[in-house]
């Protein structure tokens, strides 16, 4: 593939260790990162954007004398490397020394070549300029039958297409060295419609596949469109307690906050709302996060950590209880602990369905199906949450609030748009109220957090 | 920093010709206007943690922008490298935005000028609209010149100034626990060139100080933190700034430790002057933005020349601060950076413009074309927003609310451009009760709509003030910006809560 590390490439890589010892370091891990993609916009139907994009870089993270820091350059010429470790290595002798940066002492200890996940489609560069915009075409609904509703039209409408190939080789004094591929396809669609009276909506979806033929028969521009339409005449309902159901689309939301609040820096710097939680039951038994970062094929797969350790399935949170944190090598020797991840790298959210142990068993193993619908039938009466506009939670004390967007539901069904409203709560009481998970995570994205259901929100309006 | 142009033709290793046969090579396909963005850009970082300042790095990104322009339409491709052959390359990709072939692609359409003027018949009543900036940049009218050029500094200067600050933190207040700080120095040099032979050239800095603090009392955890930025180099740093930031970093602890959450609901709201800004930003700002108005998507895309606030409200986006973190001597386009009135005595006057909006609508450009690096097209964005202070009293619009919320300390906002839907964060505020603050209040997010929330501003500060700290806006691409605000009264917003 045109756009993929090359020979040279790698010599350049191998190079520049050499460099950063003969500069004066004593360790060095160094990544060469390539990336190139190739981008179609349209507006309204019609092409609007074109862009090419290529880019290289060597990142170097230095140990000299118990001394550490992060470089990079993408000028890569040898004589400009050169010149830039010796420069980097006299940054480094201003710093204060810390015992606990080192190289891992373990990294991934087998030949990782790069394309052992299925993330790379060898066929990325027959795709041409053409099929590009055929492919953004396919997807754009403008000036086609839908365009306009009882009450609607649309006005403007963007599509964009891309496809990305993505290398990066990693390689460090002591002999590690892995690769990774990925090519990616996208298509995503806005679409803004405007009703009788002036007011618009928008909507937007997307889709992904790591080659063309999974997206080929993306209905992303069809299914914004809906998405902006449903919002139309939003009503205005009181605020108060309410179940919450939140799409698979934007529920990662609700677990970034856990996810960061693991991290060992935060927990170190005891600045997280989940210091000294390991080992204890914390959240709702039904709760269950694993890592799972090497199934091959899938978004968000990945073969090592930026330290060059492997990426290994672990688990975060089991029934509640908190497994590990996310540490890496340094954290590991500044908190006295074994290295675990660098972060969740694809986190998967199990199944449950409070008070049914049973279906939870069959619905982990696999043996049926559980989508929003199901869970809006599972709580009954209830708000869905299919968008969220901004909000926060406090890394320190876990509370949150946030803005929301979605429908009100009376006996499984949505009934009706509602106006924005916010919810506020407590990130760990949040997840003690946890009524459902569903098995319907979407396939392009890394968080594979599914369909969710809580009880008991404060929501304002 | 403006330093001779030869300065920035020896960093980039190519000169007028060169440039000229890129842009030749760029639209040797068609298309009306192409332009080259040459960056190279250093950056420096130190972090404090634990007490030392032990993990650093410096980055260099160095490259060049090619873009060419059918109309609307756009082509954009980038080089990291500058030989002629590479940017040769660039050139050609980004040409085929005018290539003539399949379905949907643009044709090319002739309307190259090199007038410094064009008449608009179409779009603007056929006023004659300036175009052309010929001009070569000007040191003395430079908005950010360069005293401490962090490139030729020690990086022991930034060592030792982030001591200074975590000492200031450490010995403002026992109950603080942990402390981290972080410096980041970044010096751009940028040279721009365009098929009408506009050569515009400058070193672009800016410093930014950082920090954060936890502190725990009787298991209760309080995280604080405090930011500065500014286009300058090193001689932002001073005693002054360092007493300010704790000041900032350590003030009124006792109300955080005490601080909870109001019951939510629909208030008054008094933003603080100052950081409040974000109010502008997110509820008008965006939507005002040239690029959401042109393709219809924007709340406030029929609204030019209408009422959009009370009358005495004057809304201005201003890249002439000096040393602003959101100041241009040119934007990314090479137009000067200017003041742009979008709001005079609450009438809409001017959305945010780049080349191609500005076209579009007939009108200059108003120097809001901005990137975030040279890998990036430019789009229309802000640069340091504030509403002009008013007449009112600040204690007496407190002073006029029974009940209601007032504002003070934020972190992040967002907008629904097409629906004006806005959000933004307020970390820390305080209750009003018959006119007085009362309680303190934190992580509260509060929402309104756009249009709503101007035209229920009821009471207007003296007391406009732009907020330093390190705003920065994401539109696709990150850009430096800051915001200011004169305290004001909101009549009625809904605001997060038990």
């Amino acid at each position: 593939m045109s756009c993929a590390i090359s020979d040279a490439e790698i010599r350049i890589a191998e190079n520049s260790v050499e460099a950063a010892l003969d500069a004066g370091a004593s360790a060095v891990q160094v990544t060469l990162d390539k990336a190139c993609t190739d981008i179609v916009a349209l507006l309204n139907g019609e092409l609007d954007n074109i862009r090419h994009t290529g880019d290289r870089s060597l990142t170097f993270r230095l140990y000299s004398e118990g001394r550490y820091g992060v470089f990079s350059t993408n000028r890569l010429d040898d004589n400009g490397i050169r010149s830039f470790m010796k420069q980097a290595v006299e940054h480094l002798r201003l710093q204060a020394e810390d015992p606990f940066r080192k190289l891992p002492s373990e990294t991934t200890g087998e030949a990782v070549r790069g394309d052992e996940m299925g993330l790379c489609w060898y066929g990325y560069d027959t795709v041409t300029g053409k099929d590009r915009i055929a492919a953004a075409e396919s997807v754009s609904v403008f000036g086609k039958e839908g365009n306009e509703g009882k009450g609607w039209k649309l006005i403007s409408e963007e599509v964009e297409y891309n496809n990305t190939l993505a290398d990066t080789l990693l390689l460090d004094s002591s002999g590690t060295r892995c690769r990774q591929v990925e090519t990616s396809f996208e298509v995503s669609a806005q679409a803004t419609v405007q009703d009788r009276a002036g007011a618009k909506y928008s909507g937007f979806d997307w889709d992904y596949g790591i080659s063309p033929d999974r997206i080929s028969s993306s209905e992303c521009g069809r299914k914004a469109v809906e998405e902006a339409v449903s919002q139309i005449n939003p009503e205005r309902i009181p605020g108060g307690k309410y179940t919450m159901v939140v799409d698979r689309k934007v529920c990662s939301k609700l677990i970034n906050p856990i996810i960061s609040g693991l991290g060992g820096l935060r927990i170190q710097q005891r600045s997280s709302f989940l210091t000294d939680t390991l080992d204890k039951k914390v959240f709702h038994e039904g709760m269950s996060l694993v890592d799972r970062p090497r199934v091959p094929g899938k978004c968000g797969s990945i073969l090592f950590e930026p330290d060059g350790r492997a990426c290994i399935d672990r688990d975060i949170i089991i029934e509640g209880v908190v497994k590990e944190y996310f540490i890496n090598t340094y954290m590991s020797g500044k908190m006295g602990m074994e290295a675990t991840s660098d972060t969740a790298n694809r986190p998967v959210l199990l199944p449950f369905v409070n008070g049914n142990p049973g279906l939870t068993e069959a619905l982990r193993k696999g043996e049926g199906i559980l989508e929003r619908d199901g869970i809006l039938n599972i709580c009954g009466d209830g708000i869905l949450v299919t968008g969220f506009n901004g909000g926060n939670c406090n890394a320190a004390t876990g509370e949150f609030s946030y803005g929301i967007e979605g429908f009100e539901f009376r006996n499984g069904v949505i009934v009706r748009p509602i106006e924005s409203m916010l919810i506020t709560g407590e990130m760990i009481t949040l997840w003690n109220s946890l009524i459902a998970a569903g098995t319907d995570p979407m396939n392009g994205m890394s968080r594979q957090i599914p369909t969710l259901a809580f009880s008991d929100i404060s929501f304002n309006s | 920093m403006i330093q001779e142009r030869q300065y920035y033709i020896d960093i980039f290793q190519t000169g007028p010709e060169e440039m000229k046969r890129l842009t030749a090579i760029a639209l040797a396909n068609g298309g009306d206007y192409c332009d080259l963005y040459f960056e190279n850009t250093v950056m420096q970082i130190h972090q404090l943690i634990d007490g030392e300042v032990s993990s650093g790095g410096l980055n260099v990104d160095y490259g060049v922008g090619i873009r060419v322009l059918c109309g609307e339409k756009t082509g954009y491709a980038y080089s990291e490298s500058t030989l002629p052959a590479d940017m040769e390359a660039a050139a050609k990709a980004a040409s085929a935005i005018a290539i003539t072939s399949g379905s949907g692609a643009v044709k090319p359409v002739e309307t190259r000028s090199t007038g410094a003027v064009y008449t608009a018949i179409g779009a603007n009543g056929g006023r004659e609209v300036r175009r052309l900036y010929t001009g070569a940049p000007n040191p003395a009218a430079d908005r950010y010149p360069i005293i401490l050029d962090w490139r030729t500094l020690s990086p022991s200067v930034a060592v030792e100034w982030l001591h200074k600050l975590e000492d200031g933190i450490k010995a403002a207040d026992s109950r603080i626990r942990k402390i981290t700080c972080s410096m980041s120095s970044q010096t751009s040099d940028y040279l721009m060139y365009n098929s009408f032979g506009e050569l515009k050239y400058e070193t672009r800095p800016m410093t930014t100080l950082q920090a954060s603090l936890t502190a725990e009392q009787n298991g209760k955890k309080i995280v604080r933190n405090v930011s500065r930025s500014f286009r300058t180099g090193a001689e932002m740093l001073s005693e002054t700034l360092i007493g300010e930031m704790v000041l900032e970093m350590t003030g009124n602890m006792d109300a955080s430790f005490d601080a909870r959450r109001p019951k939510g609901g629909e208030m008054p709201v008094v933003m603080g002057a100052g950081a409040s800004g974000i109010l502008l930003h997110e509820a008008m700002g965006h939507a005002f933005e040239a690029d959401f108005n042109r393709k219809g998507q924007s709340i406030f895309s029929d609204k030019m020349g209408k009422r959009v606030c009370p009358e005495g409200i004057n809304i201005v986006d201003d890249a002439t601060i000096r040393g602003n973190r959101g100041s241009l001597n040119f934007d990314d386009e090479g137009v000067p950076g200017q003041r742009t009135m979008m709001v005079e005595d609450g009438i809409l006057t001017s959305y945010l413009h780049d080349r191609i909006s500005a076209k579009w609508y007939g009108v200059s450009p108003t120097g809001n074309g901005r990137r975030e690096t040279f890998r990036s097209s430019p789009i229309p964005r802000m640069r340091a927003t504030y509403m002009e202070s008013g007449n009112a009293d600040p204690e007496g619009i407190i002073a006029s609310v029974r009940k209601g919320i007032y504002v003070n300390e934020f972190s992040n906002g967002q907008v629904k451009i097409g629906e004006g839907d806005f959000t933004f964060f307020v970390r820390r505020g305080y209750l009003i009760e018959n006119g007085r603050l009362t309680e303190p209040v934190n992580d509260i997010n509060v929402i309104g709509n756009g249009p709503q929330a101007l035209s229920d501003i009821v009471a207007v500060g003296n007391d406009c003030l732009i907020d330093n700290g390190a705003w920065t806006c994401g539109k696709g691409q990150s850009a430096p910006v800051s915001c200011g605000m004169p305290t004001v009264l909101v009549k009625k917003l809904t605001v997060g809560g038990e």
